[in-house]
């Protein structure tokens, strides 16, 4: 008989720090609450990203122009989920989508409703769907809807 | 720089689920034997050790240390490679620059895992560790149901996405990745050294097993394997002495791209499927090998595919085919055994997942067919030049290796 040991622990968030968290996650969660998005630009290339990113990933230099993105976006790719991270099946199938809001150049994950499966594909027209009590956090948007 | 030749090759007699018989390094010594065996060479012919696995996959740090007395090390130089799914050859390239660069004659690429003694999932999400826990604390929705950064992809994680994404550009369908999946079960039911098989696998017997995260079915998906692979190396001097036959190395190349799927916090998430470093080190390996037309000077082709569809993506990307192209010509029949393409004759990963060994077993896997030792699973056309490609770290990182039948001009 196959036994599995259990060892209780814990792991203190606090322990990881992030020099991106100050100027590209506070910041956006910050707007979060206010149902806006904020990235930043290389003044150099022209990329954005969103969240803000300290330094230009192409550059290498330090970057700090802020750029305001639009909730909408589209599809650039997708998955339907029919099992959850250990396999079991689920109820009903998932929509996730990866989305390029307008006037970002990354791309951002999140859960896709009031939208069939079988209807979901590359190129379709999504917006955030913010929620309605906003604390500042990536929950605040709740989900993407169609356009 | 010296030219560089493998001159021996060792496996563990099986790769299975569970290895419950044997210890870890019980395990890899079984594949060293073989490697001795099979080269002729005995431990005091060994100059260096290259030992890879995944970090944190069976939560033993510093294998390569415990082994020591199991790979013939002792009084040697030992170093320890993991780069993810590309470990096995980035293990090897390492052992070529051990050689190429004159400081060493022989050396021995030890790889293995033992998944029955460890947990993927937690292994691989030990990669992306400070990701999560600084995406935590923003308040990501850990159940991937709600909110910015819901991964989704279920167990088969952001995977799916870059099959979507292949999919779409590429203009196949998910029953190309069911025949592709059932094509490496078949040809696995070949090799002795696959995990697998399936002699009448067919893609509408793949069509029927579950769906986990579209378009990515349980039959496209690799399975976890324990088992060790062990590859000998040597100078030009060194092998005409040692070996009767040998496959030499032409090129080594890799890249590295930012990481994908599932990096919120670093800001950039892009194409999964678009694999450029696949193409840039493809691009140099084939410079560094001489090969202007690699559709023409590239007979035998190993894929790392731990998921069927990227046998035919990454075809693609390495500029085997052209982009929409690799579908069609398995619906040709062209990447079987008996095809003009013939790719992945061992099963691939798809069917034999020993994730340290898996990107070293795609460069062995083209050295026995180089050398015509394939057996049961030696392809119909003759090999003369032959690709073997690694995929791995987040998504991101690519490894190719580019072996012949004689020894490059230099």
């Amino acid at each position: 008989m196959e036994e599995t040991r259990q060892v209780q622990g814990t792991w203190d968030l606090s322990t990881f720090k992030f020099r991106i968290e100050g100027e590209g996650i506070k910041n956006m969660l910050k707007e979060m609450k206010e149902a806006k998005l904020l990235g930043n630009r290389c003044h150099k290339c022209g990329t954005v990203y969103l969240p803000a990113n300290f330094y230009c990933r192409k550059c290498h230099i330090a970057i700090h122009e802020p750029a305001e993105i639009s909730d909408h976006g589209e599809v650039m790719s997708y998955t339907i989920g029919y099992a959850d991270v250990r396999g079991n099946p689920l109820d009903e199938p998932r929509v996730s989508l990866m989305v390029k809001l307008d006037g970002s150049d990354t791309w951002i994950m999140g859960a896709g409703e009031d939208m069939k499966p079988e209807d979901v594909h590359i190129g379709m027209r999504v917006k955030i769907k913010w929620a309605d009590q906003r604390v500042g956090n990536l929950q605040d948007m709740e989900s993407f809807i169609p356009e | 720089m010296r030219n560089v030749a493998i001159v021996g090759i060792g496996y563990t007699p099986v790769f299975v689920s569970k290895r419950r018989d044997v210890c870890i390094p019980e395990m890899i010594s079984e594949a060293v034997e073989n490697a001795f065996k099979n080269s002729g060479l005995t431990p005091a012919d060994i100059d260096a050790v290259v030992f890879g696995n995944m970090h944190t996959f069976e939560g033993l740090n510093l294998p390569h240390l415990w082994s020591a007395d199991f790979i013939a090390s002792l009084g040697k130089p030992v170093m320890r490679i993991a780069t993810g799914g590309t470990t096995g050859m980035s293990a090897f390239h390492a052992a070529y620059y051990h050689i190429a660069s004159g400081l060493h004659d022989v050396v021995m690429v030890v790889t293995y895992e033992k998944h029955s003694e460890g947990d993927a999932q937690v292994g691989l999400m030990g990669i992306i560790t400070p990701e999560i826990m600084a995406m935590l604390a923003a308040g990501i929705d850990v159940t991937g149901q709600k909110g910015m950064g819901a991964i989704g992809g279920g167990s088969a994680g952001g995977i799916s996405y870059q099959a979507t994404s292949y999919l779409h550009h590429s203009g196949a369908g998910i029953e190309h990745i069911d025949a592709i999946a059932a094509m490496e079960r078949r040809n696995a039911s070949k090799n002795p050294y696959a995990h697998l098989k399936d002699p009448e696998a067919t893609a509408e017997k793949i069509a029927q097993t579950p769906l986990i995260s579209w378009p990515i079915r349980f039959g496209h998906v690799c399975p976890t394997t324990d088992g060790a692979t062990v590859c000998i190396l040597a100078s030009e001097e060194k092998a005409a002495k040692i070996a009767d036959k040998a496959a030499w190395v032409w090129a080594v190349a890799n890249c590295a791209s930012d990481a994908t799927t599932g990096n919120l916090i670093e800001g950039i998430i892009t194409d999964p499927g678009e694999q450029m470093p696949a193409t840039i080190a493809a691009k140099k390996a084939y410079e560094r090998a001489g090969i202007q037309d690699p559709r023409k000077e590239i007979d035998y082709v190993e894929i790392y595919n731990g998921f069927a569809h990227q046998t035919l993506m990454f075809l693609e990307r390495i500029g085997m085919c052209e982009v929409g192209e690799a579908h069609k010509l398995l619906e040709k029949g062209e990447l079987e055994m008996s095809g003009s393409l013939p790719v992945n004759a061992s099963g691939g990963v798809v069917s034999t997942n020993a994730i340290g060994t898996s990107a070293l077993n795609r460069v062995t896997e083209c050295a026995l067919q180089l050398m015509g030792q394939a057996g049961e699973h030696q392809v119909e056309k003759e090999v003369h030049k032959a690709l073997a490609h690694g995929w791995g770290g987040l998504m991101q990182y690519v490894t190719i290796t580019i072996l012949a039948d004689k020894p490059k001009k230099l």
